[in-house]
């Protein structure tokens, strides 16, 4: 242990002589978030792309119709698109990954909510995307909650609307003293019920509007980050090969040293840089883009796995390469395909179900979806399974990297 | 193989027996034994390919022998890997440091990388950086010396943890004299200090001055193994002489069948080379190749010394 402490300690001060690298790789991300943040530019574009929800009504009734209208409320009429369809092909859309989500509202719907019998809504959400389907659930539970609520306390005065509505007569006399009743009923709660609600529906200001978990700086950032983590474990790991070249690698096969603890220096090299790396980034984002990152320890926990990921990730990577040349070209392209796929450069929430399946092969998934998360505000105890499962697969990486790399820079050592 | 002296057991660092390597048909290394005793400089010469690099490299542990055995210590190689390499210290031929790093640096990193406790290690740095002249330069980064500097911290680095076991792969190649000298004297140093220290070259003045026995070795073999003095009493008192001209080696071959002492060496279109008793005869033979109309381009004698040795054993010179 003492010696991959020495190796640390070695590759650290090389690394603080000549910063360049690292500093650039850390520059770009900054850089490039600020460029898409210009493009996409003025301040009510900063917010997620539309979210297609399509609707099928099969009961056709006044009370759908308010349900599927509250969708096309306020400022959900800027972020949901509402789309009616046939069931059908309401299913094969979603199916293909064309659309959000999909709302069914049954026959007797209406029905079964004036006469107190349970009624459902079924909300079918697109499984290739993480949060936008989340935000139509979330209306739709207001909005149920809401019909509920209003079925519960109006019980009595909806009875008597609907015997006038099933006689077919709507008497002004009872109708006035009806209306009274109600208005009653609602200034009494109002003081309770109505700052709930208004606080849902009501704008909230510029400022707040720009500190949102969800602004397109706070998903570019992470995205180009952990590419570029990448390219910076790319980057340590690359000094292997230049030590193999030097005779240094010679030298310590010499030593005591043993292999195993001198490519482990090197993955933890790797982790340790990319640590501080990403913690400068979240730190830059904070202050330079206003990206509330969502729970800090939580962000430190996914920073920590993330990098353990990459290292391990690369280290075995660099078991299959032999020279600088080799290394430059395999994990150039594979970094670049990676982040292609992973979301790093394109929302993965845009690509069709079957490159999805590629996706979740991609460190930068993984570690874009703990970040979203976080951002989301989900709780620490629901990221821990990506973060374990990160931590997991980064330290057999790790494992298999360090077996397969100790053979191979074995060969190559006397020219 | 000719071996002209051998040292005692119990002073004995290396031993070496029937060692091998392959590199698919090539025979890099070919059946060599040797023993090394304590304390003395050891020097492999040979032409490049001859098989030094690959005989200290698997001494080194480096390289997996074919065939054989090396015992260094008295510990089987192949069994007490670890033990062998913690009283070993090598000088590549390359500049294997790190140049970001300032000089101080770099022989703190190898020498704890050795097992040198901080006290030690500031006194043998202190030491080293004063003989080999260095001193107050020692926190510049190494990227900022010279050729030679870097030559001398690349041999500070093998020898700082003071080994038992030294091996040094051309140390000195592409130095001006006065590093060369100084590394020679740090190398005797560490001799008189107990170092073993094993030296390939293929620099026969280097051998000549700095070797207590030197293995001549070609294509695999060692030719002859012994002291200098040893070595070149194989030539005797005769001389070698090297003609090149515009011949065939049938032409060469007619012309010196009538001088009986001339003994040829090596005969090839071109070029022969020639043990004689004495250089006086030169001229006798030049006159005969005139005779026949053969222009001869260079004419050179080589007194008995280690390159005649060479030639005598190989055949051909060390450049070749």
């Amino acid at each position: 242990m003492k010696n991959i402490w020495l190796l640390i300690w070695k590759d650290f001060i090389r690394r603080w002589r000549n910063p360049v690298v690292i500093v650039g790789f850390l520059l770009i991300p900054v850089i490039f978030t600020f460029i898409f943040g210009f493009i996409f530019g003025q301040e009510e574009e900063k917010v997620l792309p539309r979210i297609s929800v399509l609707a099928v009504d099969k009961d056709q009734s006044i009370l759908s119709n308010f349900f599927l209208s509250s969708f096309e409320q306020g400022e959900l009429k800027e972020l949901i698109d509402l789309k009616p369809v046939e069931e059908e092909k309401g299913r094969k859309l979603i199916n293909k990954g064309k659309a959000s989500a999909l709302l069914v509202i049954p026959e007797n719907f209406q029905e079964n909510v004036w006469n107190g019998r349970p009624a459902e809504i079924h909300l079918l959400k697109n499984p290739a995307e993480q949060f936008l389907p989340q935000i139509v659930e979330e209306v739709c539970d207001i909005t149920t909650l809401l019909l509920s609520s209003l079925f519960s306390v109006f019980s009595g005065e909806l009875e008597t609307v609907k015997g006038f509505i099933e006689r077919g007569k709507l008497p002004d006399k009872e109708l006035s003293s009806l209306s009274i009743q109600m208005k009653n009923r609602i200034e009494g709660m109002a003081k309770f019920a109505l700052p709930p609600v208004i606080s849902i529906k009501q704008t909230t200001t510029s400022e707040e509007k720009q500190e949102s978990g969800l602004s397109v700086y706070s998903y570019i950032l992470p995205a180009m980050s952990i590419m570029f983590l990448l390219f910076i474990g790319n980057a340590v790991f690359e000094d292997i090969l230049r030590e193999k070249e030097t005779g240094a690698l010679l030298r310590m096969s010499v030593s005591p040293l043993r292999m195993s603890h001198f490519i482990w220096s090197k993955i933890l090299t790797s982790a340790l840089i990319g640590t501080i790396c990403t913690l400068v980034l979240v730190a830059l984002g904070r202050v330079l883009f206003s990206i509330r990152w969502g729970n800090l320890f939580a962000v430190l926990l996914i920073v920590i796995c993330l990098n353990v990921l990459i290292a391990g990730f690369i280290s075995f990577l660099y078991s299959f390469v032999k020279t600088e040349r080799q290394a430059g070209a395999l994990l150039s392209s594979v970094i670049i395909v990676m982040s292609l796929l992973g979301g790093s450069m394109v929302p993965v929430e845009n690509f069709p179900k079957f490159i999805l399946y590629f996706s979740k092969l991609t460190v930068n998934y993984w570690g874009l979806q703990s970040f979203h998360k976080n951002l989301l505000g989900t709780p620490l105890k629901e990221l821990f399974p990506v973060l374990s499962g990160m931590l997991i697969v980064g330290i057999i990486f790790s494992t298999a990297g360090s077996q397969l790399l100790k053979k191979s820079l074995r060969k190559g050592l006397v020219r | 193989m000719l071996c002209l002296s051998r040292p005692k057991k119990e002073k004995q660092m290396l031993k070496i027996s029937h060692l091998s390597k392959s590199f698919d048909s090539l025979k890099a290394v070919d059946d060599i034994s040797l023993e090394v005793r304590k304390g003395e400089i050891f020097g492999f010469l040979g032409p490049n390919g001859a098989g030094k690099t690959t005989t200290i490299s698997m001494i080194a542990g480096l390289l997996k022998p074919d065939g054989g055995r090396i015992v260094i210590d008295s510990f089987d190689l192949e069994t007490h890997l670890h033990e062998i390499k913690k009283m070993m210290g090598v000088v590549p031929q390359e500049m294997a440091f790190y140049e970001d790093l300032t000089a101080k640096e770099n022989l703190i990193f190898w020498g704890k990388l050795n097992g040198l406790s901080k006290k030690v290690l500031n006194e043998r740095i202190r030491h080293y950086l004063e003989k080999t002249g260095l001193m107050g330069r020692e926190n510049e980064p190494l990227k900022k010396y010279s050729g030679g500097m870097k030559r001398r911290i690349n041999l500070i680095i093998g020898l700082i943890h003071q080994p038992k076991l030294l091996l040094l792969d051309e140390p000195t190649l592409g130095i001006d004299v006065q590093t060369r000298l100084n590394i020679y004297e740090i190398i005797k140093e560490a001799s008189t200090l107990g170092t073993t220290v094993l030296y390939t070259t293929h620099n026969l003045q280097e051998a000549e001055e700095l070797c207590h026995r030197i293995a001549i070795m070609d294509q695999g073999k060692i030719l002859a193994l012994g002291t200098l003095e040893e070595l070149i009493r194989i030539v005797g008192e005769k001389d070698i002489a090297l003609i090149s001209g515009h011949f065939s080696a049938e032409q060469a071959r007619e012309i010196l069948a009538s001088f009986e002492d001339a003994t040829v060496i090596s005969l090839k279109d071109g070029k022969v080379i020639l043990s004689l008793e004495a250089s006086k005869k030169i001229p006798l033979i030049l006159e005969q190749f005139f005779k026949e109309s053969i222009s001869i381009e260079d004419v050179s004698i080589k007194q008995p010394n280690l390159e005649s040795v060479f030639l005598k054993l190989t055949g051909k010179e060390l450049r070749e």
